[in-house]
């Protein structure tokens, strides 16, 4: 086993073990902050696939944007809402979680599936580009990679998603106003 | 495996720094505001009272660790490392001179701008975890604050981005003196290259970049909870905001990640606007003074001196300007400088295509 390894299954440790946890607290405070382990733990996972662009992204959109915007919403609703959900009632087996059980059990057979089908060791996308001398170095540029299939091969989805958060924008901003005559 | 030993020392080193800067940037601060203020400062311990931080932190390291009885008490310990950690982290990615930088990483710049971010979550977590209507008021503040004026800062080191072409910070440096391997141009119509010095700093590469210096310096004093932005520990109104509860060396920790931050900020506003290690003496014909004033020591030298210099400034500002209130902090930064970030943007963008 070598270094890198070692550091995956670290890794890939500590991201299952806080992912557990933050579905298993009582605490909700303590389980939003634990969610910040898994992120950073699944961006040190993006690193060792030498996505590093991706890694400080999933920073930046996750821990710095999504995780406090939560935490806002926690701290600024009202102990009452928040009391009821933490006081579930301790039952193991309901018949209100079982959409969720079947869920969880439909998605682990498809990924059970998934690894039982795929040969990880001989996939032939991979042999393509070993063969063409093509695969990823540690210390390659990515972002011009990136930045110009952004701008080229996927413009559509692209444009897509600035309309998207545009309108998202402006919704907000619309929610946000003072109402004429109201002030 | 020597390496791992170099990444050792190197990061104990980076550690040693960073404290040994807040010991004499505490020291400073007092002086600085002593002046401003017609008073003294500290005189009693040691010459002209150089040795007052270090005895104060002497005091800090003695003292009980008190945890409230209602607070959360993971939360609670945990929050100052992480804050401090947070902005440490950010250290490494820094380049010092030509050739000497902790990390090389190729998205330097994002990863800076990231790693910061993670402070928030810190400053959160202290609020809630001391349990105190005082603490999660200003962390509440301190949140609301450091997101909002991360778009203006944000996009103010985007419009550098577009004129370098790169996130890598030591390649950013590289373009800004004598030793780039690409034209400098001085405004986009004189061929500096050979001349170097203060001609070749980006913010004279293309001066709308002053403007957005201006911007990202301001958003960085709200970044680092600095007067005139510092309604997240507003002593009138909230005690001292997040860290009300803190002791000893806790209290300790936060005060380190607040000047660390200082000097962290400064620094990536050197790097990125202000020519980084480069020397500010231009070569005049026989006079070589930018070749002559280049090199790893020349280069520690000027990078500090530089980052010292706005660190400087942003004390000035501090014990200058009075407090500024909630409405007109988020006025300040979504109606004046997140737009004229965008227009600083637009114009590098045009810069880049037709000027050089």
């Amino acid at each position: 086993m070598n270094i890198a390894q070692v550091i995956f299954y670290v890794m890939a440790f500590v991201v299952i073990a806080s992912a557990l946890f933050v579905a298993s607290s009582k605490n909700l405070v303590r389980s939003i902050f634990m969610f910040f382990i898994t992120l950073f733990g699944l961006a040190g996972l993006y690193v060792l696939a030498l996505a590093d662009f991706v890694a400080v992204t999933q920073i930046v959109i996750y821990v710095g944007g999504v995780l406090v915007l939560i935490l806002f919403a926690f701290m600024l609703s009202g102990k009452e809402t928040l009391g009821i959900l933490q006081q579930q009632k301790g039952k193991f087996i309901s018949v209100s979680k079982l959409p969720a059980l079947l869920l969880a059990a439909l998605f682990f057979v498809v990924m059970v599936n998934v690894v039982l089908k795929t040969d990880v060791n001989n996939l032939p996308w991979i042999k393509q580009v070993t063969a063409a001398n093509a695969a990823i170095k540690p210390n390659d540029l990515m972002i011009d990679n990136i930045g110009i299939n952004l701008m080229t091969r996927y413009l559509l989805p692209f444009e897509a998603i600035s309309i998207l958060l545009m309108m998202a924008l402006v919704g907000a901003a619309h929610l946000a106003r003072k109402e004429r005559g109201a002030i | 495996m020597n390496f791992y030993i170099t990444y050792f020392i190197i990061a104990i080193g980076l550690f040693a720094f960073v404290a040994v800067f807040t010991l004499f940037g505490v020291y400073a601060e007092r002086k600085l505001s002593a002046f401003i203020q017609d008073r003294l400062g500290p005189t009693e311990v040691g010459k002209f009272g150089l040795l007052q931080t270090l005895a104060d932190i002497i005091k800090l390291i003695q003292k009980e660790l008190i945890i409230p009885a209602p607070a959360d008490k993971v939360l609670f310990l945990m929050a100052p490392v992480i804050i401090f950690v947070a902005v440490y982290l950010g250290f490494a990615a820094l380049p010092w001179a030509p050739g000497l930088a902790p990390a090389n990483i190729n998205i330097g710049l994002y990863y800076i701008l990231a790693i910061i971010s993670i402070e928030t979550l810190g400053i959160l977590m202290a609020g809630w975890g001391s349990n105190n209507k005082y603490s999660i008021l200003g962390a509440m503040r301190s949140a609301a604050q450091i997101i909002s004026y991360e778009i203006p800062a944000g996009f103010a080191l985007i419009s550098v981005v577009m004129i370098a072409q790169t996130l890598n910070l030591q390649d950013i440096s590289l373009q800004q003196g004598i030793l780039s391997a690409e034209k400098t141009k001085f405004l986009g119509f004189w061929d500096v290259s050979a001349t170097g010095g203060i001609l070749s700093w980006n913010i004279f590469r293309a001066p709308h970049l002053i403007v957005a210096f201006v911007i990202y310096f301001i958003a960085s004093l709200a970044e680092s909870n600095r007067a005139p932005f510092d309604i997240p520990e507003a002593e009138s109104e909230l005690v001292a905001g997040f860290h009300t509860e803190f002791t000893g060396l806790q209290f300790a920790l936060v005060f380190l990640a607040e000047y660390a931050m200082m000097f962290l900020v400064s620094m990536v506003g050197v790097i990125l606007f202000l020519g980084a290690w480069n020397t500010p003496l231009p070569n005049m014909g026989a006079v070589q003074l930018a070749t002559w004033t280049t090199g790893t020591a020349w280069g520690i030298f000027w990078i500090l001196a530089k980052t010292l210099t706005l660190v400087v400034i942003q004390m000035w500002i501090r014990w200058t300007l009075p407090r500024l209130r909630v409405d007109q902090l988020m006025n300040l930064c979504w109606k004046v400088l997140t737009p004229l970030a965008f227009l600083c943007m637009l114009i590098s963008g045009i810069w880049r295509l037709w000027l050089m």
